[in-house]
């Protein structure tokens, strides 16, 4: 199962978490959850790892919740959603710095993913959003976390207006803070931004990081997130949803 | 080494250290917050810098031979961004050049800022073993807690461009001089309207954005925890002792 996280590390202070589910342009299924959980864990328990990069095996960074999995079961929707609100705690609880290297498309949960990062790199021809509205379905685990990153104003365009951006546009609205003009030269310029990382004095790092997140509370808890995964599943169940999802899914 | 310019209705205080890029030591910020405390009958302030750079952040070849200093500039910092926020008046700063740490985290503390397009400006502290804590309150309220997070953790510095796009500065000129003259206009604009009003809206503008005594005590803190450790006295050590 862990085949789906790969988590590489080769000492030192950089680890990688890679989504490895091409073929599904990684989208987040239960298994993958748990095996990203289960990978951010060990890093949890590694205390050498000071920079943690997330990224997507393939052309896709992530497409997002994999939901056509789990339409016909009533229950299968609110297990997923609580599951991701877990993975955005956890990684957002870990002493290590995350980057999120998003190396194509980011949707929905999977643009979540990138926002719950501490810092994230991309191109300017990524695809980036939360078209979750289109679908007939409500990105409210998710948009705690674009709230936190882009402010209330900014976010409620976004996640009302749904559709997809440009990486160059979602740079511009700071809910990307670094953008390289393509994918070739995005490689380099994560492995500079990594190395600064990696050079800073691991205490001085956690310390920072610690002082924003406490800054950050009471915005996003675990029982905001569990209302929000709550709210997210019953809209899932809706007839509406559950025709436009199968519509857009093509089943 | 603070220079002090009654100009009509306005006040211009300037770092006047051009030979060290205006670096701050725990005298000058004592003296800069004397003088923000006592500009009671100014109606703007202007914060600026002497020569190309606005600051470059602490004078930390201070701390060399005194344990104290890197706590007193932490704190002597955190006393200049209170009187800031409490001036009488509002506050604008020309961030021309770069302004860098210490530097950058005196803007959160202003009202309108200015830049140069190609100036330099961020947080480049943590590779120091130094945190920028004490200046994440004040930063998110210009940039959001997301961009915050990156200008905070990364070393990597931003143009005058990009802290335009962010919020960190609200415009950017092409020099020094312009930039300077332009938060002076911006100033004198302001100090022709009604202080009462500007004084209150200035009020309620700090009471909505959440910024308390206590979140900028707990942020300084979080920076003073780690003054004295080993990582920072190991990392300081490597820069002084370069050749």
């Amino acid at each position: 199962m862990n085949d789906l996280a790969q988590l590489q590390h080769l000492g030192g202070p950089v680890a990688t978490l890679t989504l490895n589910r091409p073929e599904a342009r990684n989208a987040l299924s239960q298994d993958l959850i748990a095996a990203l959980r289960s990978a951010v864990a060990r890093v949890r328990e590694t205390p050498e790892v000071h920079v943690l990069v997330l990224s997507g095996e393939g052309k896709s960074f992530c497409a997002g919740m994999d939901l056509k999995a789990v339409l016909d079961d009533p229950d299968a929707p609110g297990r997923l959603l609580h599951a991701l609100a877990e993975l955005t705690l956890e990684l957002r609880s870990l002493p290590a710095i995350t980057v999120a290297r998003v190396n194509g498309a980011a949707i929905g949960g999977g643009c979540g993913l990138a926002c719950v990062c501490d810092i994230s790199i991309t191109h300017a021809d990524a695809k980036l959003g939360y078209p979750e509205v289109d679908l007939g379905v409500c990105p409210a685990v998710v948009a705690p976390w674009l709230v936190q990153r882009i402010g209330p104003g900014r976010a409620r365009r976004v996640l009302l207006t749904g559709g997809l951006m440009t990486g160059a546009q979602a740079h511009a609205l700071g809910m990307v803070d670094h953008l390289s003009q393509d994918m070739a030269s995005m490689g380099p310029l994560c492995d500079s931004v990594v190395e600064r990382l990696a050079a800073g004095g691991p205490r001085a790092l956690r310390a920072t990081k610690a002082l924003l997140n406490d800054l950050e509370t009471p915005g996003v808890s675990r029982e905001v997130l569990a209302r929000a995964a709550e709210l997210s599943a019953s809209i899932v169940r809706t007839p509406e949803a559950r025709e436009s999802l199968r519509a857009k899914l093509g089943r | 080494m603070i220079e002090a310019e009654p100009r009509g209705m306005i006040k211009i205080l300037r770092l006047d250290r051009p030979e060290k890029r205006n670096a701050l030591t725990p005298r000058m910020l004592a003296s800069l917050r004397s003088h923000i405390d006592t500009s009671a009958s100014a109606r703007a302030i202007v914060l600026s810098g002497a020569g190309d750079i606005f600051c470059a952040g602490f004078d930390l070849s201070l701390c060399r031979d005194d344990g104290n200093a890197m706590s007193a500039l932490l704190e002597g910092l955190s006393g200049v961004i209170l009187s800031l926020r409490s001036a009488p008046c509002p506050v604008v700063i020309s961030a021309h050049g770069g302004a860098i740490a210490g530097g950058c985290a005196l803007l959160g503390a202003g009202d309108i800022i200015h830049t140069t397009s190609a100036a330099k400006l961020g947080y480049p502290v943590v590779r120091l073993g130094i945190s920028p804590a004490v200046s994440a309150p004040t930063l998110e309220l210009l940039v959001g807690a997301g961009a915050a997070r990156s200008l905070l953790l990364d070393s990597g510095l931003i143009t005058g461009e990009r802290a335009v796009q962010l919020g960190l500065a609200h415009q950017a000129h092409p020099t020094p001089a312009s930039c300077e003259a332009a938060a002076i206009e911006c100033a004198q604009m302001l100090a022709e309207k009604p202080p009462h009003a500007l004084a209150h809206t200035r009020r309620l503008s700090q009471h909505l954005d959440g910024v308390t005594e206590a979140s900028l005590s707990r942020a300084l803190h979080a920076s003073l925890n780690l003054v004295g450790g080993e990582e920072e006295r190991l990392r300081l050590e490597a820069i002084w002792n370069k050749p």
